[in-house]
């Protein structure tokens, strides 16, 4: 499930349909990512239960599910992907609180500073293509630890 | 001498009374309308900086384009279809920021109406409104307070314009919307109806909240009454509402409420005004 050659995917959530627009026009115009925005949350859920993403970007306040609802969701479906919150001023404090619980990335602010934006969704791409990579070697270790388990008893019984 | 100085002091006196509490009526309005404000600011902060956000980052955007397509006019020769379908990629985005800015201004200004009308100034003129465009102005600033918690549904039927003073409706308005809100916890719904009937407006607001405890109904509108923390203009909400319905615009004002299902409350305004049916 490598994405080494494959175009980071960003998926963002906001019920404010402006700010999916802008932050879509900013990322194609920007960047190379592959962006899916979306407006409803539970749609989005929808979307993370089928497709691989390497960040999660969402607003705090949204109908149905808020912010830190939705990335908790999406850290069940997606372990490895990095989850941002946005969160407008009024609900830093209540964001903050939650990122310990969710091991959030980082937060941004609303109203956003574009270049920090992108670092910090270029950090996050990095940071799930590390935890990939990391997952496809500690897989490939506990394959090659079980091939030497075999080769291990293999050779004791022709000690033996 | 007794008898004349009790012919003559008690009118002068009571001219004075009538005078003072009148100005004390107006600083009491005045004190509320700042306290309701108050209530307000945070939903409005956060209504501008979402729009605001927005047109921030589309404005670099937009820059940083321009610059892109400079560039790529440069460099192009007349005939170099990568850098046209670049430009052409450019272009589209830009117009769909252009749409997006549009809306976040129109966003903002959507509160200015109804902010304006918390300037600090003596409505003493009668004025024919539409008042289903007070209602308008009045439910953006009370949606910048409600976000995606609660719903609203308008209905809003046609009216003529009805004799009254709209800051002082606004007022009256924002402050049952403003309760329906806190009526309800988490998530619910307020409905806005308005209907002309007869020779009134009839306005009524709905929210799927807590309603009225039976106990409490008898004495909403009675100053200082409240059921909310001790604060600035606490209690005075509903009898301010209950005096410029009843005392300013010789309408009525009244209320249908069950608990656990909701409350609403019914405004009356006359479409004449009955100071002038006297001119």
């Amino acid at each position: 499930m490598s994405n080494a050659n494959v175009r980071p995917a960003v998926l963002i959530v906001d019920d404010e349909e402006m700010v999916v627009t802008s932050l879509r026009a900013l990322l194609s115009l920007e960047t190379d990512y592959e962006i899916h925005g979306f407006t409803d949350p539970e749609e989005a859920v929808k979307f993370l239960e089928t497709h691989l993403v390497d960040v999660a970007v969402a607003d705090y306040v949204m109908p149905k599910l808020n912010g830190i609802q939705f990335l908790g969701k999406s850290k069940q479906l997606q372990p490895e992907a990095t989850r941002v919150l946005l969160t407008g001023y009024a609900d830093k404090q209540s964001a903050i609180r939650a990122i310990n619980e969710l091991s959030l990335f980082h937060y941004l602010e609303k109203p956003w500073e574009n270049a920090a934006l992108l670092l910090v969704i270029q950090n996050a791409i990095e940071r799930a293509q590390l935890i990939r990579q990391l997952r496809d070697k500690i897989a490939e270790l506990d394959a090659a630890h079980s091939d030497l388990k075999g080769v291990q008893t293999r050779l004791l019984r022709a000690f033996m | 001498m007794l008898a004349d100085a009790e012919h003559t002091d008690p009118p002068q006196e009571l001219v004075r009374l009538r005078s003072e509490l009148e100005a004390a009526t107006r600083q009491l309005v005045e004190s509320y309308k700042m306290a309701s404000l108050g209530r307000l600011v945070t939903g409005i902060a956060h209504e501008i900086s979402t729009p605001v956000g927005s047109i921030l980052s589309n404005n670099a955007v937009l820059l940083r384009s321009l610059d892109t397509l400079r560039t790529l006019l440069a460099e192009s020769s007349g005939d170099s279809p990568p850098h046209l379908a670049k430009a052409r990629e450019i272009v589209n985005t830009l117009r769909s920021l252009a749409a997006v800015d549009r809306l976040a201004c129109e966003r903002i200004a959507s509160l200015v109406p109804g902010l304006k009308t918390f300037a600090r100034t003596e409505e003493t003129e009668l004025r024919r409104a539409d008042l289903n465009q007070i209602l308008r102005n009045t439910l953006a600033l009370a949606q910048a307070q409600f976000r995606s918690r609660i719903s609203v549904e308008t209905d809003l039927g046609a009216l003529p314009e009805a004799e009254c003073y709209p800051q002082s409706l606004h007022q009256v308005f924002l402050n049952l919307l403003t309760n329906a809100g806190e009526a309800i916890e988490g998530q619910g719904k307020v409905t806005v109806r308005t209907r002309l009937e007869g020779d009134h407006v009839h306005v009524s607001i709905a929210d799927t909240g807590s309603g009225i405890k039976p106990e409490h109904r008898s004495r909403i509108f009675s100053p200082g009454f409240t059921t909310k923390p001790v604060g600035l203009g606490a209690g005075l909400g509903l009898s301010i509402c209950a005096q410029i319905v009843v005392d300013r615009h010789g309408g009525a004002i009244d209320f249908e409420t069950e608990s656990g299902v909701g409350t609403t409350f019914h405004i009356r305004i006359p479409v004449a005004h009955p100071r002038s049916w006297n001119v």
